[in-house]
């Protein structure tokens, strides 16, 4: 059952920004309950990959995009597509942790406020139950009144994984989740990565992260998907020259 | 972290070299200049103040005209009859003429401010944006004794006749003028307080499935809520001051109103109108002046709240 366990396909992704491509003919099956990484030089196009999965793009004036995206085996940019649900399955961690100015119990709770749970044992129950899933609940079960702000950074960033787990999305975006954390908060969150069991796509700078944390790897390099494959292969025995000028240091 | 050392030596120990720039002769000079700036404008506003508070304080004493007035006449007294031939200065009714008109004006202004604000910050795209705020800040460059004139001559007596009242000249009509005014006080710096709050978070919104109007709701406006209010609050306050609307489309009638439609006369229109015919050093001119430093008590009050919020606001981003 092969189809069954491909969650994200594209097909022949062309995206511009206005008049610049910005990503080239990208053909990509990413499989579901595993860790894919995406790798590359800044600007090479995995940042807008990955936003192009939840439409985050939309927002960004003059995009332009061909080709198609399926989740799920639906398609998501189908004229029929509604943004605003596809955001609920397909939940994002940001670079850097941006908590709501808001506790941290109506931080978890947001999003399932949004769909219309509204029952106090209900939220109490999904907070709990989101924050023990992102290894945070030990550390904040007795201050959830408390702002988020008053956190830490890798507390913060914990939240905003809670937040969007609290959605119970099918897949989990996350755009450089550790580059403004310290080692031992990415630690945590990488810990986390690797035991969580969701079907995660990863972009990092940082090869060694890749690595360590993902099933599968893709590399971009201008725009293009150069090298996708199971994370170790790419990294010991690589196919392409580019990859292995990038993994083993000689530019990017 | 940030350990600070346990001891810091002394600044006067010896071995210790105080570093500041070097000023040349010249240079010196410049910085006596700007100081001199500073310290000009803020002694004349001190010696108006002083003014003010010493031409009003003649009120309360016993002068030529016989005894003071008593604080309890002059603040809870609806009755001002200065120029009676035994007159009373009572300035209540004066005070509430102001709060109405200010009060009414703001109720209407605020919805508008504050929509057109969101509209700015987070519904219009960026060319839309570029040319409308510029225009509303423009709006507020209207000279007031233009629309003191529209509301004299246009509006005054469509109210008049359409509500079948004795006069258009009245609180309505004032508080119209003066939310006009204080719309582009309130939209400017509303924006401002709007746009502050920081894409990420809005980007975070959007991520967890809001809509555009969820967003606005449940994250911009509540990170923003005490940087509207500051914007509200500056406009209040630059409806409170407004004279030349007031003295041609209030109406004048030093009374409490009971309505909407009644006529008022507010404490800076009084000012305007009775300033120029009293005779400097009589009773009524100390009381012109008590009712100068009751507006300026109650500007002061409004801008450091204003202040407060908008201090509240910085610490909270």
């Amino acid at each position: 059952m092969v189809e069954d366990s491909v969650i994200i396909s594209a097909r022949n992704v062309d995206f511009y920004y206005g008049d610049f491509q910005a990503l080239k003919n990208i053909n990509i099956d990413i499989l579901r309950d595993e860790v894919t990484a995406m790798i590359g030089p800044s600007g090479c196009g995995k940042s807008t990959f990955l936003k192009l999965l939840n439409r985050m793009n939309d927002f960004v004036p003059g995009a332009r995009l061909s080709g198609e995206i399926f989740i799920g085996g639906e398609s998501i940019y189908a004229p029929e597509a509604d943004p605003v649900v596809i955001r609920r399955r397909v939940g994002m961690v940001f670079q850097r942790p941006n908590p709501f100015a808001k506790s941290i119990y109506d931080n978890i709770c947001y999003g399932p406020r949004l769909v219309g749970v509204k029952k106090p044992k209900e939220l109490d129950e999904l907070t709990e139950k989101a924050l023990r899933a992102a290894a945070l609940w030990e550390e904040v079960k007795d201050k959830l009144g408390k702002s988020a702000l008053e956190l830490s950074g890798g507390q913060q960033q914990r939240v905003c994984i809670a937040r969007a787990l609290a959605l119970e999305p099918d897949i989990l975006l996350m755009d450089e989740p550790t580059s403004a954390l310290d080692p031992i908060a990415t630690a945590k969150v990488e810990e986390w990565i690797k035991d969580s069991g969701l079907s995660i796509v990863i972009v990092t700078h940082n090869m060694q992260q890749a690595a360590r944390i993902s099933d599968k790897t893709a590399y971009f390099f201008l725009g293009e998907l150069i090298e996708f494959g199971p994370t170790k292969e790419l990294f010991t025995r690589p196919k392409e020259v580019k990859t292995e000028n990038y993994i083993t240091g000689r530019f990017g | 972290m940030k350990d600070a050392p346990e001891k810091t030596p002394p600044l006067d120990s010896p071995g210790i070299i105080r570093l500041q720039p070097k000023l040349s002769r010249a240079e010196r000079g410049v910085k006596f200049f700007f100081l001199l700036c500073a310290v000009s404008a803020l002694g004349s506003m001190f010696l108006i103040m002083i003014f003010l508070f010493m031409e009003a304080g003649g009120l309360f004493f016993s002068g030529d005209e016989g005894a003071g007035v008593g604080l309890k006449e002059f603040f809870l007294s609806l009755d001002w009859y200065p120029t009676y031939p035994d007159p009373s200065f009572g300035s209540l009714a004066l005070v509430l003429g102001s709060l109405s008109v200010t009060l009414v004006s703001i109720l209407l202004a605020t919805p508008f401010g504050i929509g057109l604000a969101i509209y700015l910050s987070s519904v219009a795209g960026p060319r839309v944006r570029e040319w409308l705020k510029p225009a509303v800040e423009l709006l507020a460059s209207i000279p007031s004794v233009i629309l003191g004139f529209v509301g004299m001559v246009a509006v005054a007596p469509f109210m008049q006749n359409v509500l079948n009242l004795p006069t258009g000249l009245n609180v309505l009509n004032a508080s119209l003028f003066l939310a006009i005014m204080a719309t582009p006080t309130i939209a400017s710096l509303g924006d401002d307080a709007l746009s502050a709050v920081s894409q990420a978070v809005t980007d975070g919104s959007y991520a967890l499935g809001a809509t555009r109007w969820e967003t606005i709701s449940r994250v911009i406006l509540p990170a923003s809520l005490s940087g509207l209010s500051t914007a509200v609050i500056l406009g209040l306050g630059r409806a409170l001051g407004e004279t030349i609307v007031v003295l041609m489309v209030a109406g004048g009638a030093a009374q409490a109103p009971h309505s909407l439609f009644d006529p008022v006369r507010p404490l800076t229109s009084t000012l305007a109108a009775e300033m120029g015919e009293t005779a400097i050093g009589s009773r009524h001119y100390h009381a012109l002046f008590a009712l100068g430093a009751v507006l300026f008590v109650l500007t002061l009050a409004f801008n450091l709240l204003a202040f407060y919020l908008a201090r509240r606001w910085r610490e909270k981003s």
